[in-house]
């Protein structure tokens, strides 16, 4: 063991390792997915029910893929503060959206900043859902965050000129993003393989 | 006799190293402890890409010395190890780290 031990670089490689399985990507693009198609089928209410449900499966998940291949960590402190600030970030900039979005539909009487942001929701709904990637990719130090997050900007800046329907989007970059995550899911499964023999650890009863 | 004492007071003050922890595979294991609050057997053979009979041989040693508390119990009838530094086993690291670069800073160009 030549090589300097990096305190710092040992712990931010066993948080990455821990994100590497595809989950975040597969929730983040099934919610949009999922939230263009209540669009389509005019029930946008449901697609902040499914925020709160999938936050539950996305721990449900972790539990069933991750933590069985890769093992269990609780990392320090500092990590889950900073986790609990991105997602508050994160509910914040969703809900200045649903003010928006309510704007969008109710108009009238109301402030001119929000009036002008109510009349250019691509560029608003498209910031936000970038930035949201950025927090998140910040956080779970996942760089394929920042690159949904170009696409994002991209996507909605050029809908924003194109005039096609907001659900258009949020359809094609939902799908995009979870076909990512699954890939990913997929690569992770067959990487870490299921310890056939149970949790590893317990003198006697596993292989190497 | 009196020339080898001569020849110390020349020599750096290297201090003295913990060989327990010292060791490359425990050295490693105790660095990937010291940044996380615990972490299953499993975590840490994924981390080390130690074997799993190296990795158990060298938590016995770390146990043992006191450096590392290992907590077993059962979950979904499954055997299943959590592993965490001890207040004695952060302290040794600490001091370790400390005794290496006073090593190094001693070591003449």
């Amino acid at each position: 063991m030549t090589e300097k031990i990096n305190l710092k670089k040992i712990e931010r490689k066993a948080y990455t390792s821990y994100h590497q399985d595809g989950l975040i990507d597969v929730f983040a693009g099934f919610f949009m997915l999922s939230f263009g198609l209540m669009l389509i089928l005019d029930m946008a209410w449901m697609g902040w029910i499914l925020w709160f449900v999938g936050i539950s499966a996305y721990a449900a998940a972790k539990r069933v893929f991750t933590i069985p291949r890769i093992g269990f960590v609780k990392f320090a402190p500092h990590r889950a503060k900073a986790v609990v600030t991105s997602a508050l970030i994160v509910v914040s900039l969703f809900a200045l959206l649903g003010v928006v979005a309510f704007m969008q539909t109710e108009g009238g009487g109301t402030p001119l900043w929000l009036v002008f942001a109510a009349e250019n929701y691509m560029l608003v709904i498209g910031v936000s859902v970038a930035a949201s990637f950025c927090v998140v990719g910040y956080t779970f130090r996942t760089k394929r965050m920042y690159a949904y997050a170009l696409l994002t900007l991209i996507m909605f800046v050029t809908g924003h000129f194109l005039y096609f329907p907001l659900y258009y989007y949020m359809t094609l970059l939902g799908t995009l993003i979870l076909l990512t995550g699954l890939t990913l899911l997929i690569r992770f499964v067959r990487r870490y393989r299921l310890s056939t023999t149970g949790s590893m650890g317990d003198s006697g009863n596993e292989g190497q | 006799m009196k020339g080898n004492k001569g020849r110390d007071d020349e020599r750096p003050s290297i201090p003295k190293i913990d060989k327990t922890i010292h060791e490359p595979a425990r050295l490693m294991i105790m660095a990937h402890l010291f940044v996380v609050e615990s972490a299953d057997f499993l975590f840490l053979q994924r981390q080390t890409e130690l074997t799993w009979g190296n990795l158990s041989s060298h938590l016995s040693k770390l146990e043992n010395a006191g450096y590392v508390a290992i907590e077993k119990e059962f979950l979904d009838k499954k055997p299943h190890t959590t592993l965490h530094l001890t207040d004695k086993g952060r302290t040794a690291f600490q001091e370790y780290r400390k005794s290496m670069k006073q090593v190094f800073e001693d070591l003449p160009e």
